[in-house]
């Protein structure tokens, strides 16, 4: 398994210069997006095109007409596949809330069937907003093709919206999922776009749409309402510009239909171009090879084992030389010819590199007859793998291909026994505290779609010993626009009237509303009545405890305030050989709802969750977890979540949820999906650290489908130096 | 959000970013604090005094200053895509392998003057195998591919082969190295003395550049 893992993923194959040097040596690829469409995906205004943009762009457009304003999430998953997620507010439309505009999320993708070859256009099919209520629902076959080199002809079939027939929208479907049977029907309509690139920066593009901009909605009691959106219908042809700037950024400008002006603006982020691919880190101290046999004879024979001041002043001077590369020495054992270290990397976001590092540093301080050298990565206290090499062959291969080194390694399970291991003096107990500013953001409220919330944090951890954290966390909020309210009324409960809310004190009056009618305990869409306390909030308190009881499974047990809604018990297991793709994980939680004050005090409301979970770790970066249990409400189901990890620690995920209960009990949205973004900020700054800048978009909080937020979960824990995400960042090891 | 409230977040933000007994690889990093960070860097550069303007050394008077500072092995470095040159002392040696460093600890590696990498200056050379080096050295006409290895942006090793051709250039004892592929052409000159390069102009890769390498004490 490992050997071919390192084939595929070391012997990397001789790539075009343009992935290595990013902008500047553009390699022109004659399909690649020149620009974005209003809908934010590669495109012509309105209508798309069977372009795609570099594997791996996460980009998002924000596009402002009279008829919407959309902001776009794109990411090319794979080569052919595009997806891209819009957060919209549609003009002209009402619904239940009568605010003479929607916000309205939707979903799209598309498939690059086939690339241009020859004569061959590039072929593209895609769904439009194909979850959720619809009012962009559409679907079309597009085919793309270069006329010259720098005209671009796009011609293509379009259903639904982009055939000028909007589906209509049923006013009582809770939506979310996808509408099968709609797809490609209802009679198509042909669209076709050109673009010219005028330069390196400036296009123009001009259009043949067929979309009316029109939306019907079939009301309860059977009415179709039919809106159109903006001030009127337009004409059939649109016009735009798009001028390119710096490396990352695109401006429009378009008219529809000859009237209806609109502008855009586009970021859009190549994992794979970074400004400073191998870092801004110092370089690291270079390999000391050992003296000649006869220059130190002493060193050579292990003699020097005999004295015992030897091991604690090697110790001590290579736990100084790793603190200063970020690592921690948590512990060493030492013998004549062997030295484990066990070490906690707190810099790099790739492990080889704090293993390439540390070996370096091992042939400066360790006597000449130390010939094995074993680094064991501890993820927290926890020890995760262990790497085995044999000093002269860091000595021979220090500076070359990274490969070889890979090659001459070899990847195990941390020894179970602690044996001679010695702990680092003075390193435990270790109290660390942090008192700053924290900005909470959310977005995507379908009334709000951004609230914040500043104030002042206090964090604090005890580690009473390697695995055995006491961690407590303290919040008060200075200002901001998240307020405490109760969950939406049901509309049964409300005259058929949607859109309200309960005050927080109707809310806290009767208890007999934390159930909502179809019977389903509120165990998140009361979320906001933990928001705007204007005392100070406890959002964790916990005592963890990390343990590894056979070489391949890890354990977890954490007690306390685990969240910001649930206190209790977690514990949890997870098999996870170091070299083995595959991990089983089991959790089990009992824990009680917390007072909406955010201190010591619970609600009634108390359940046992958990999950038995399947891991797998495919090539090409993607990995699947699969989850299946009782979730908060008590609702028995499953979770399915892909992960697409690039090499340098970008991810970008999507998971769905679904459980026992019914599209009714679960209300708008039916099940629970989302998507999550994870971006290490050691890719923007160039400065090596292992922060990274995350978040989850997920349809809506709602009640099924929950799972509790409980910190350090097993598995992303230990995985960082295990075979998959090891090898995959080898190529660091001496940088 | 009111102005009032605008300025105490500024202040809150640059008031408390780094307060705490954490080391920066602590984490604490988030977009937020990456952001008070750096508002802070701009605002303390500018309010900064600059140094009181001592008279610039000239480049000989930084020369002879870093021998005398310097026991060991020396070299200059010129980096023209950075625009600055440097004095670079070696801080280790692995058998004809010579790391040397800036006081900034960025690196360069010379295998007896022929370029093999360098570290620390965010788009590095991770390795160089010159197939022509051995033709280099005895400055002979040949041909001989090399190999150029960067960490990419997604941190994958990624191999990068030229083919290269070996002369003599326009001036006695100089050998020149032309290079093409993917789409690019450099061109190496070596100084080659009995068998060491003590000057050159090599190519380190599309991010960098060109460096000049002169040696002030072997």
């Amino acid at each position: 398994m490992r050997r071919s893992r390192l084939t595929s993923q070391l012997m990397a194959t001789t790539l075009p210069l343009a992935l290595v040097v990013g902008a500047g040596y553009a390699i022109a690829d004659p399909m690649l997006a020149r620009n974005m469409s209003t809908y934010g995906m590669p495109g012509g205004i309105d209508t798309p095109t069977a372009e795609t943009l570099p594997e791996g762009t996460l980009g998002a457009t924000i596009s402002k007409s009279d008829y919407a304003l959309r902001t776009n999430v794109v990411f090319q998953a794979l080569p052919q596949l595009t997806a891209a997620l819009r957060y919209s507010r549609v003009e002209g439309i009402s619904d239940f809330r009568d605010d003479g505009f929607i916000y309205d999320r939707s979903f799209d993708l598309r498939y690059q069937v086939v690339e241009q070859d020859g004569w061959r256009p590039a072929v593209a099919v895609g769904v439009q907003d194909f979850l959720g209520t619809g009012v962009y629902s559409g679907e079309y076959i597009v085919a793309t093709r270069d006329i010259t080199p720098r005209i671009r002809a796009s011609a293509g079939l379009g259903w639904g919206t982009l055939a000028g027939k909007p589906r209509v929208i049923d006013a009582t479907d809770e939506g979310g999922t996808a509408n099968v049977e709609n797809w490609f029907s209802g009679g198509a309509k042909p669209f076709a776009s050109v673009s010219m690139q005028v330069n390196d920066k400036l296009s123009v593009t001009a259009e043949y749409s067929n979309d009316v901009y029109r939306s019907s909605y079939r009301l309860r009691n059977g009415n179709l309402n039919t809106f159109q959106q903006g001030d009127k219908e337009p004409g059939n042809l649109n016009f735009g510009a798009n001028y390119k700037f710096g490396r990352n950024y695109e401006v429009g400008a378009y008219v529809i239909g000859g009237e209806t002006v609109g502008a855009q603006f586009t970021v859009a982020l190549n994992p794979r171009e970074s400004v400073y691919p191998s870092g801004l880190e110092k370089a690291p101290a270079p390999v000391r090879p050992r003296p000649a046999r006869d220059a130190d004879p002493e060193g050579w024979s292990g003699q020097w084992a005999q004295d015992p001041t030897a091991q604690p002043a090697i110790q001590k001077a290579l736990s100084d030389a790793l603190a200063g590369e970020g690592q921690l020495l948590e512990s060493m054992a030492l013998s004549p010819n062997r030295a484990e270290v066990r070490i906690r990397n707190q810099r790099y976001i790739q492990q080889a590199q704090a293993i390439g590092r540390t070996a370096r540093l091992m042939t400066r301080a360790l006597p000449p007859s130390v010939e094995t050298f074993v680094i064991t990565s501890s993820a927290d206290g926890v020890p995760a793998s262990s790497v085995t090499l044999r000093r002269s062959d860091v000595e021979r291969l220090e500076n070359t291909e990274a490969g070889k080194i890979a090659a001459a390694s070899a990847l195990s399970d941390a020894p179970l026994r602690r044996g001679d291991l010695t702990m680092t003096e003075d390193l435990f107990p270790r109290f660390r505290w942090r008192v700053g500013p924290y900005l909470d953001l959310g977005l995507f409220d379908p009334e709000e779609p951004l609230r914040y919330e500043v104030g002042a944090e206090a964090r604090a951890s005890y580690e009473i010993t390697p695995g055995l954290v006491l961690t407590g966390a303290i919040k008060q909020r200075a200002f901001g626009d998240k307020e405490q309210r109760g969950p939406g009324i049901p509309a049964s409960e409300n005259g058929g009237v949607r859109g309200d809310h309960y005050t927080a004190e109707e809310y806290l009056a009767d208890p007999s509303l934390e159930t909502t009618p179809e019977g389903v305990p509120r165990v998140r869409s009361d979320t906001r009545m933990y928001s705007g306390n204007t005392s100070p909030v406890i959002p964790e308190l916990t005592l963890a405890w990390f343990a590894r009881p056979t070489e391949q499974v890890y354990s977890r047990v954490t007690v306390g305030l685990l969240e910001q809604a649930y206190g209790g018990v977690s514990a949890e297991v997870l098999w996870k050989p170091a070299n083995s793709p595959l991990a089983f994980g089991a959790e089990v939680n009992r824990v009680r709802k917390r007072d909406f004050d955010g201190l010591f005090d619970f609600r009634d409301y108390e359940v046992t969750t958990g999950h038995v979970s399947a891991y797998y770790e495919f090539s090409q970066g993607f990995t699947a977890q699969l989850d299946v249990g009782q979730y908060l409400a008590g609702d028995k189901g499953a979770t399915v979540t892909l992960t697409r990890e690039f090499e340098n620690g970008w991810r970008v995920g999507a998971f769905a949820t679904k459980t026992d209960l019914s599209a009714e009990e679960f209300g708008e949205g039916s099940f629970d999906k989302g998507i999550t973004l994870s971006i290490p900020i050691s890719w923007a700054t160039g400065t090596p650290t292992r922060d990274r800048a995350s978040t989850t978009i997920r349809s809506l909080s709602r009640d099924g489908g929950a799972r509790l937020e409980v910190n350090d979960r097993l598995y992303d824990k230990v995985r960082d130096s295990q075979t998959v995400k090891l090898y995959q960042g080898w190529g660091s090891f001496w940088r | 959000m009111n102005k009032a409230h605008g300025a105490m977040a500024l202040t809150l933000l640059a008031a408390l970013a780094a307060c705490s007994n954490q080391g920066p690889d602590e984490g604490g990093s988030t977009p937020a604090s990456v952001l008070a960070r750096t508002v802070q860097q701009a605002v303390s550069a500018r309010t900064a005094d600059p140094a009181p303007a001592a008279a610039p050394k000239s480049a000989q008077e930084r020369v002879a200053e870093a021998l005398r500072v310097n026991p060991g092995p020396l070299i200059q470095v010129g980096f023209e895509g950075l625009g600055r040159t440097q004095i670079m002392a070696m801080t280790g040696q692995n058998g004809a392998m010579r790391t040397y460093m800036t006081p900034a600890e960025e690196a360069v590696i010379l295998r007896d003057g022929m370029l093999v990498g360098t570290k620390g200056l965010g788009r590095d050379l991770a390795v160089a195998e010159p197939g022509t080096e051995a033709l280099i050295r005895a400055g002979q006409s040949g041909r001989g591919t090399r190999i150029m290895r960067y960490l990419g942006g997604d941190g994958l090793e990624r191999p990068l082969q030229f083919d290269c051709t070996t002369g003599p250039g326009p001036n006695p004892g100089v050998v020149v190295e032309d290079c093409a592929g993917h789409g690019v052409t450099f061109q190496n000159s070596y100084m080659v003395q009995g068998g060491q390069i003590p000057v050159s102009r090599q190519w380190v890769g599309p991010g960098l550049g060109y460096i000049t390498v002169q040696t002030l004490r072997p």
